[in-house]
């Protein structure tokens, strides 16, 4: 069943900025990775299915229903951090959590406490006191503490400290195991890589990638550099190891003694026992990143020249 | 070398074990400093002392020899300072805001300003209240950039920049230490501090736990490998051999062992005696040098209690 729909958005602010006919879906219990370099429409998609914005053409939908029309009936069961931060002035953390519990119309002080203890939230002092990752914090756990059915993240974790980022992410897995539908956005390639089971790309507006994560994830194929002692050595395993269709010599570097091979985790041991019978001075196991592949669709050449004169 | 930024004995108690306490830090001439901790460990007010924008509970921050707080309106002007979390003023585009930074830095020349502009792909036209999160924070680097200042103070720099423009940023920072600017930085991702940092401080609950240099990071003699086993069998046996076993995780027949780079070939030909899943190389870098040395730290703290 599809929760999250958005059908030929389009809101274009001038010059280019804006979102240009974006159409996705996000199933029930999924996790839906968007990704996209700065300015590129993803806060922006995520303000209309939030309602704050009304559509130029086209429609946002959750749970059926028209998100700008409609959020009253839906904001309930819908959890959303924003991008950027802004808390009413003049209150307590705890004092934001009541205000807040109130708007959802929902107070589970149990859950409340397991999400406070699970992100070493002290919401006692001023909002105004509290540094940008300790008012994510509690963006995090306001958002979670209705337990509603939609998740709608907007990069959740920036500004969050590495610990921090490590028990979003298994809470992440385990919001998704309880059913949870999930929006993502994010910069964080490794928490999309241990989250996502779908991901999208816009860029400038309009969606350019959109594909199922695990088709990316040859999770089982890893890469391996090894460096010899000599020459000699470099070009005697060279002699044996080339002749397989176990393993693959992906890159030679013979003035440094040095190639890259490529193999299945079931051929591991194939790999030492011929590895062995050499003088092997470096072994490194390189990690093949969503990163690599998603860069690509990052680059940008535009040219902002005389921009001040 | 000549100390550019001195904290000497720095408290600032905010109650209820918040603030900074005691700390200890010389920043020396052309030197890029990182500063990591966790959230709520007291890296921004550090840096608000830095800036002379707080009254120390005890002790001082030096400047170029000057005491920061009563130097505070000099020392604004003379620092580019990029802030954790930025508030504009009340203007109407990017590039009114920039016009006005650099008559408030009596500079006329923009054309590292328009270098900037450039590296780091912002229009700077928009309206800063339509400008997305990664917008404002590019403008707020070009804003510290432009005028060249000697000394640069980044807080959290790169939150909120897409990884392309972080590695634009992490670029402008290098070229920043080629001219012989003392920057000081602080930042969650322990890469961008590797690539760009002479030394890299920890602080955890407003103290200094360590400060360690790259170069003793990078140039370590001992590689550590990461071995998961097929049987229980196997990784047992494996055990009984004379390695130093670092980590282990019976659980999933892992053991992770640290060798020198000549006993890689006696450990490649041992594992052919063995049914292994997979071998990975766990490489040693900032984060897990400080995630050493705050395990260690906790094991003390339980045998104190």
């Amino acid at each position: 069943m599809e929760i999250i729909n958005v059908n030929h958005l389009t809101k274009n602010y001038g010059s280019g900025r804006g979102v240009f006919d974006v159409s996705f879906s996000v199933h029930e219990g999924e996790v839906f990775g968007f990704l996209g370099p700065n300015g590129a429409g993803k806060s922006t998609t995520i303000r209309h299915l939030m309602g704050f914005s009304k559509p130029q053409s086209g429609q946002t939908q959750i749970f059926g229903k028209d998100t700008f029309s409609r959020y009253n009936e839906i904001l309930g069961n819908v959890g959303y951090i924003p991008g950027e931060i802004a808390l009413p002035a003049g209150l307590t953390g705890w004092e934001f959590i009541r205000m807040m519990q109130n708007l959802q119309h929902c107070r589970n002080d149990e859950r409340l406490k397991t999400l406070l203890d699970l992100f070493e939230l002290n919401p006692s002092g001023e909002t105004k006191r509290m540094s940008l990752g300790v008012k994510r914090k509690l963006a995090v756990v306001t958002a979670f503490m209705s337990d509603p059915q939609v998740l709608i993240l907007d990069e959740p974790t920036s500004g969050l400290d590495p610990v921090m980022q490590e028990v979003f992410v298994s809470f992440i897995k385990d919001e998704k195991q309880r059913g949870k539908t999930i929006l993502l956005s994010s910069h964080i390639f490794s928490e999309v890589d241990a989250t996502c089971d779908r991901i999208a790309i816009i860029k400038d507006g309009k969606i350019v990638s959109d594909f199922i994560a695990d088709d990316l994830k040859h999770a089982s194929r890893k890469q391996y550099k090894v460096r010899f002692s000599d020459a000699g050595e470099y070009a005697s395993f060279l002699q044996t190891g080339e002749k397989t269709d176990k393993w693959e010599i992906v890159k030679k570097e013979p003035d440094v003694f040095r190639l890259v091979l490529s193999t299945d985790d079931r051929y591991i041991n194939d790999v030492i026992e011929l590895l062995s019978r050499y003088k092997v001075t470096d072994f490194e196991h390189l990690k093949e990143t969503l990163e690599d592949y998603f860069m690509r669709y990052y680059k940008e050449d535009k040219n902002f020249g005389g921009a001040l004169s | 070398m000549k100390p550019i930024i001195e904290i000497k004995k720095l408290t600032k108690d905010y109650g209820e074990g918040r603030g900074v306490f005691d700390v200890d830090l010389t920043i020396y001439r052309g030197e890029t400093f990182g500063f990591v901790g966790t959230n709520g460990s007291g890296k921004t007010t550090t840096i608000r002392n830095i800036m002379g924008f707080l009254q120390p509970t005890s002790g001082a921050v030096y400047v170029n020899g000057k005491e920061a707080r009563s130097h505070s309106s000099e020392i604004v002007r003379n620092i580019g300072y990029v802030p954790g979390e930025i508030a504009f003023p009340d203007l109407s585009t990017g590039t009114e805001f920039l016009r006005s930074q650099a008559e408030f830095l009596h500079t006329s020349d923009m054309s590292y300003a328009e270098y900037l502009i450039e590296k780091l792909q912002l229009d700077p036209r928009a309206p800063l209240k339509r400008m997305s999160k990664g917008m404002k924070q590019k403008t707020a680097i070009v804003a510290a950039l432009m005028a060249n200042p000697s000394i640069l103070i980044l807080d959290e720099p790169t939150t909120g920049l897409d990884p392309l423009m972080r590695d634009a940023f992490l670029e402008i920072v290098r070229e920043e230490h080629d001219k012989g600017t003392t920057i000081f930085m602080s930042s969650h991702m322990f890469g961008e501090l590797e690539t760009t940092c002479d030394r890299v401080a920890l602080i955890r609950n407003g103290y200094i736990i360590d400060v360690v240099s790259m170069q003793d990071i990078t140039h370590r003699k001992e590689k550590e490998y990461k071995i998961e086993f097929s049987t229980e069998n196997d990784y047992i046996r494996f055990k009984q051999l004379d390695y130093t076993v670092v980590r282990d995780q019976p659980q999933y027949h892992q053991a992770t062992v640290s060798v020198t780079s000549e006993q890689i070939e006696k450990l490649l030909r041992d594992l052919t005696n063995y049914n292994i899943k997979f071998i990975s190389e766990v490489t040693y870098n900032l984060e897990r040098h400080f995630k050493t040395i705050l395990n260690q730290k906790k094991e003390n703290e339980t045998y104190v209690r």
